[in-house]
């Protein structure tokens, strides 16, 4: 057996055991548009766009908030939406030029939604990197300057 | 002359006859290149060696020797007692997986001894990999057994007992209990 089945990719658990042969890559999904690094010009309308993808089928739905987390609506999947693909979502956003909390979570047709990156973290801790499929929040700013969120 | 559009209509065609069914694929295209791997050619560039010593080329070595080995050939990227890096930390690290920062070293982390040999013969030294000969490979792996207190610094290592190591984190590897976080009704879907 090589080092990289071994030491290498291998998930290490708060408790010091390790998963091995770790390959499932979950649902996961990120907004790309407005992101980190972006600043917006002001209040107004804006498109929200991402992607999603699952290791184990195809996205059923993607959900947006814009509230942290408090509620969430479904945006638009664009066609065609493939098994292990990526899938491009969309949702029309309009902002009313407040501190924002924006996030992307999706669904696989397994019945999996993705879960908050403190959920993740509660179960396997901070030295497992290979499967983190935690929701990424981005922080906007009133000044429309956009932040890493999960950091917030 | 070839349009665009008679090419775009031969190569559907061509993807519908490959997409009928799968009786089809029983015997594959050969495209008129290269042949069968013969036994003897799969042989010459099979280097896998598995937990149980299968693979193991023959040799032997002592911690004794790899010292000069690991001396001139290992510490300048790994440091003089393996703890030291700059590159990859070899020794060391026992207690430290369940802190917040843990070393994973052979010693602390790998769990099997095989695998320390397999990536020393494959991999090492990183300038000249699969260079050196089986003897020193046995002996640079019993090296870095030796400055990790798992083998004492005279035992010999060869294909017999190098997979009878019990590596300290021999059991400290699980399966992949996934789904753990996040609702799932069914565990996976029919796309495997």
């Amino acid at each position: 057996m090589t080092r990289e089945e071994t030491s290498k990719y291998t998930d290490l658990m708060p408790d010091g055991t390790a998963r091995q042969f770790t390959f499932d890559m979950e649902p996961k999904s990120v907004i790309t548009r407005p992101s980190g690094g972006d600043t917006l010009a002001g209040a107004g309308r804006y498109e929200i766009t991402g992607i999603a993808w699952s290791g184990r089928g195809t996205i059923a739905r993607v959900e947006i908030t814009v509230d942290g987390g408090a509620t969430w609506v479904p945006a638009e999947l664009q066609t065609p939406v493939l098994p292990r693909a990526h899938t491009r979502f969309q949702w029309p956003w309009t902002w009313d030029g407040r501190e924002a909390m924006i996030a992307s979570r999706c669904t696989d047709d397994t019945g999996y939604t993705q879960p908050p990156l403190a959920d993740l973290i509660k179960v396997r801790g901070v030295n497992s990197q290979y499967h983190n499929n935690g929701i990424q929040v981005w922080k906007v700013a009133a000044d429309g300057k956009i932040t890493n969120g999960n950091r917030a | 002359m070839a349009t665009a559009r008679n090419v775009i209509a031969a190569l559907m065609c061509a993807a519908a006859v490959v997409g009928s069914p799968a009786v089809v694929f029983a015997q594959s295209p050969t495209f008129g290149v290269g042949h069968a791997p013969k036994p003897e050619e799969l042989k010459a560039i099979d280097i896998e060696v598995t937990p149980d010593g299968k693979g193991l080329i023959h040799g032997s070595g002592t911690a004794a020797a790899g010292k000069e080995v690991y001396t001139r050939r290992c510490e300048t990227c790994h440091g003089p007692t393996g703890q030291e890096g700059p590159q990859d930390v070899l020794a060391g690290g026992q207690g430290s997986l369940t802190t917040s920062r843990p070393q994973k070293t052979v010693g602390s982390y790998w769990p099997y001894a095989t695998t320390l040999w397999d990536y020393i013969n494959r991999a090492m030294p990183f300038d000249h990999p699969s260079t050196m000969m089986p003897d020193e490979v046995y002996a640079t792996t019993a090296y870095v057994l030796f400055l990790n207190g798992i083998v004492g610094e005279h035992d010999v290592l060869n294909e017999t007992t190098l997979p009878q190591i019990k590596m300290p984190n021999r059991d400290g590897f699980t399966s992949d209990p996934r789904p753990d976080v996040g609702a799932s009704p069914k565990k996976r879907s029919q796309h495997q």
